[in-house]
This record gives C-alpha cells, sequence and structure tokens, in this order.
C-alpha cells in the first residue's frame, strides 16, 4: 500500500493529503467506522457531513491516533498510523492543529498563553519571536485587546476565534474543525465561515476538514463534501454535485426532512 | 522534567495548605494536652503529658491528619481540576497537540503531593507541639521541667522520621488518586463531583488503612 500523497483525489484533482482504507472501528457491540474509505485532498477544504452518531468525530479522532482502528488503514502523507508507536504518533500530531467543538480552552491560561502555548512546548523561540507570531494571529482573527483576558470572560465565538488561532500558531501541515459554528448565532456563524475560508486562501498548502451540520456553509466554503452513513462515506463530490444530487438519503440531509430513508 | 509546572504545585499542595495545617495542629495539640492533663492528673503523672502528645503527634496524629487534610483540600481541587480539563476536552486537546498529559498534568502534582506532605507533616508536628506546649504552660500551669523532660526522652530521631516516612506514602496516595479520579472522569458537571467526591473518599480511607499496616511492619524502634 503507498503513501496517501501518491493518490488523486477524483473529487477535487488533488493529491491526497490523508487516506482511510477500510477502516473499521467498534466501540462494544456498535460499529462506528464500517469500512470507512475517504480521500482528504491536500490544500483543499473537505467537510464531512452526517447525522449525529454516525462517525464523523471518531473518524478525524483515527486521523490523529487519538483513537486507533480495529482493521485498516489511515495515511497521513507517507506515515501509516496504525502501528505506529505513541511517541511516533505524537510527532505526527504536531503536524495538525484542531479547533474542538467548544475551544477546548485551557481555563487557566490567557488568551495570548493559549495561543502560544504549542509554540512553547515544541519550539524553542525567543519571546519576542513568540509574541511577535501570537499577535499576528490575534489579530488576523480579529481579537484586538484580548490578549490578557482568560477564557471565561469570551464569548463562544470569541473562544472559537482563540482556538483557531492556537491550532494554526505552528502553521500546521493538516486542520481539522470539530463543528465550528455550533451554538453560534447567524452573524457569527458566516464570520467563523468566512475566517475559514480566508484561512485556506492565505495558505494554499493547508488541508482543512471540517465537521459540520452547517449545510449553508458546507456549499459556500467546500472544495470537497463527503456524507457518512451507517459508518462509510454514502456520498461524495463537490458542492455543485450535492446541490443537484436527487439521491433521497442526500435530498433528506440537505431539506431537514424527516421523510427519507434516515430514520430518527 | 516540568521543574516550572513542579513547583507550581508545590506552592498549591503545600504553601497554600499551610494556614489550615497550622490551624488545626495547634488545637490538635491544644486539645490532645487538655484531655491527657485530666487522665494523667488522677494519677499525679502530669509530667508525663508533654512526651505522650508529642509521641502521638510526631508518630500518628501527624502524619494521619496533615495526610487528611491535604486529601481534602488539596487533592479534592486536583481531582475537580483535571477532571474538569478531561470533560471540557483540555486534556483531548494536550494529546491533540501532541503533549503528554501524564507528563504535564499528572506527574507534577504526584510529585509535588510525595515531597510536600511530609513537609507539611513535620509543621504539624512542630506546631502541634507548640499547640500543646501553650496550653500546658498557659491554662494548666504545668512548669517547663515538668512539660519537657519525658519529651526530651521519649522523643527520638526515630519517631519523627517514622512518621515522615508515613507521609512520604500518604503523599503517592493522595497524588495518584487524585490524579487517577480526575484523569478518567466521565459526564460532565455530575462526573466531576463524583470524581472529586470519590478522590476525597478514597485517599481517607486508603490513608488511613494503609496506616494501619505501615505501622504494624515498621520496627517499634530503631
Amino acid at each position: 500500500m503507498s503513501g496517501a500523497d501518491e493518490v488523486i483525489d477524483p473529487v477535487t484533482g488533488a493529491p491526497a493529503a490523508i487516506r482511510y482504507v477500510n477502516v473499521v472501528k467498534t466501540f462494544g457491540k456498535q460499529t462506528v467506522l464500517d469500512g470507512l474509505n475517504l480521500i482528504i485532498p491536500r490544500g483543499k477544504i473537505t467537510v464531512i457531513i452526517g447525522r449525529s452518531g454516525t462517525g464523523k468525530s471518531v473518524t478525524i479522532k483515527h486521523v490523529m491516533g487519538l483513537l486507533r482502528p480495529d482493521k485498516g488503514q489511515i495515511w497521513v502523507g507517507k506515515d501509516e498510523l496504525t502501528r505506529m508507536k505513541d511517541r511516533d504518533l505524537r510527532k505526527v500530531r504536531t503536524r495538525f492543529g484542531i479547533v474542538f467543538q467548544d475551544a477546548a480552552l485551557f481555563d487557566s491560561m490567557t488568551v495570548f498563553e493559549n495561543i502560544a502555548f504549542p509554540l512553547v512546548e515544541h519550539e524553542n523561540l525567543p519571546y519576542a519571536k513568540v509574541k511577535q507570531k501570537v499577535e499576528a494571529l490575534i489579530a488576523q482573527v480579529g481579537l484586538h485587546g484580548a490578549n490578557d483576558k482568560v477564557p471565561s470572560q469570551l464569548s463562544g465565538g470569541m473562544r472559537k476565534r482563540v482556538g483557531l488561532a492556537r491550532a494554526l500558531v505552528r502553521d500546521p501541515e493538516y486542520i481539522l474543525y470539530d463543528e465550528p459554528t455550533t451554538g453560534l448565532d447567524p452573524i457569527l456563524t458566516a464570520a467563523m465561515d468566512k475566517l475559514i475560508r480566508d484561512t485556506q486562501d492565505a495558505r494554499p498548502t493547508l488541508t482543512s476538514v471540517i465537521i459540520s451540520h452547517d449545510m449553508h456553509a458546507v456549499l459556500d466554503i467546500a472544495d470537497k463534501i463527503a456524507m457518512m452513513f451507517e459508518g462509510k462515506v454514502a456520498h461524495e463530490g463537490s458542492p455543485e454535485y450535492f446541490k443537484k444530487s436527487m439521491d433521497p438519503l442526500v435530498r433528506q440531509f440537505l431539506a431537514g426532512s424527516l421523510d427519507g430513508p434516515m430514520k430518527v | 522534567m516540568r521543574l516550572r509546572l513542579i513547583i507550581q504545585q508545590m506552592e498549591f499542595i503545600g504553601v497554600q495548605s499551610l494556614p489550615i495545617i497550622m490551624l488545626s495542629s495547634a488545637f490538635t495539640g491544644a486539645v490532645f494536652t487538655l484531655q491527657s492533663y485530666q487522665a494523667f492528673h488522677m494519677f499525679s503523672a502530669e509530667s508525663l503529658v508533654g512526651g505522650t502528645v508529642a509521641v502521638a503527634l510526631t508518630r500518628e496524629l501527624g502524619p494521619t491528619l496533615t495526610g487528611l487534610l491535604v486529601a481534602g483540600r488539596a487533592g479534592s481541587a486536583m481531582a475537580a481540576e483535571i477532571g474538569a480539563m478531561r470533560v471540557s476536552e483540555q486534556i483531548d486537546a494536550l494529546d491533540a497537540m501532541g503533549v503528554d498529559p501524564i507528563n504535564y498534568l499528572v506527574k507534577p502534582r504526584l510529585i509535588a503531593s510525595i515531597v510536600m506532605t511530609p513537609v507539611l507533616t513535620a509543621v504539624f508536628d512542630l506546631v502541634g507541639v507548640l499547640g500543646s506546649y501553650t496550653v500546658a504552660m498557659g491554662p494548666l500551669g504545668m512548669s517547663y521541667p515538668a512539660f519537657m523532660t519525658n519529651l526530651k526522652d521519649w522523643v527520638d530521631p526515630y519517631d519523627i522520621n517514622s512518621g515522615l516516612f508515613k507521609a512520604l506514602i500518604f503523599g503517592v496516595i493522595i497524588g495518584a488518586v487524585s490524579c487517577y479520579k480526575g484523569f478518567y472522569t466521565k459526564g460532565g458537571a455530575v462526573g466531576v463531583g463524583k470524581a472529586t467526591t470519590s478522590s476525597v473518599v478514597v485517599s481517607s480511607v486508603a490513608i488511613l488503612v494503609s496506616n494501619f499496616f505501615i505501622a504494624y511492619f515498621l520496627p517499634a524502634e530503631a
């Protein structure tokens, strides 16, 4: 089996950055991933959609080695993760940035310290350089003057933007967003979506993976959409493909309808 | 080795526990003196009070009560903090950033607990004897020689060291139990509450049970 980057993604035509090959994961008697095959193209935004409980979060936890599959392979560039030792997995993780659903900021640290944390942990930079880098990101995500605030003083939208700045601070190859707009009002949702698109456009080599339920944003910002159903990718394609698709599964999800193949 | 984090935790477990340790030990020494004086007074053996209180403090009361107080104050806080970090995905965030959460969160707390519980026990012993001395000299009207003679004869370094050894074991128990309970917290705010309660209950019971076995297996004298 070859590395991810020797395979071309049929949807975008870009080389694969990440590949899932026949990945199976069960928790007790529940099979969450049931032979998942998915290509994440390099330098593009891939959005994974699907109902709650279809294995979207489990899918991105596998790609960072936070979970290990029961069967199958996961390629990140030339690295196959499933047989890696923990120490090597930690090195792979440093190539990723992740924006958690609730931001997962460290309560005991200020905004500045939260964003600087990955730099302090992994790079031996002088303080002036750290300050310059962190303040540039604070400006980029629109959080002027928030340096010394602690997470409890921030709104949900501000917390997510701090989470994004922290994820970007080490210039990762890959960035994962776990429901980045959940809990935000429509204006903040649009602002977050724009920030994600701008972040991608400013970094052509960055590979973004988003888990989302926000269908308007998905169709606007995605280069590729993968729809998960029963532990597999049921449909994948461009936003245009999804807009035009007459497949009952796709139509039901886009319309948010109770009638269709997906039962509540 | 994360020295800065270890020092932070030593400050939290040790320095910030000093007021409660000193207050508790002063009154423990005082009340023990009051009660034992009344008992010894029936046999006109008041001069045994100083030695009795000091031996009891250094061998048993010092390490045990310090362990229980540290478990209640610092152990519960450690379990709650790590538990809250678990349920709010902060531990996942550490993992995702390639930072080992055991190295970052657990080891500094465990080391600080092991170092500071004996230090606090030494403070407990000292302040407890001072509390005893104050009550003996003041309200009970004992003379200095009567209080000190048996104390000097009875308390030897082995008593103090065996108490400090116990405290070290209690430090391991408090650090390990609190961090374990916090680290494996499940179920949101309710889970954090359960982990916190459980860490104090398990640590306290483990301290009392292990105290018996340490006392049983340690030789009575050097």
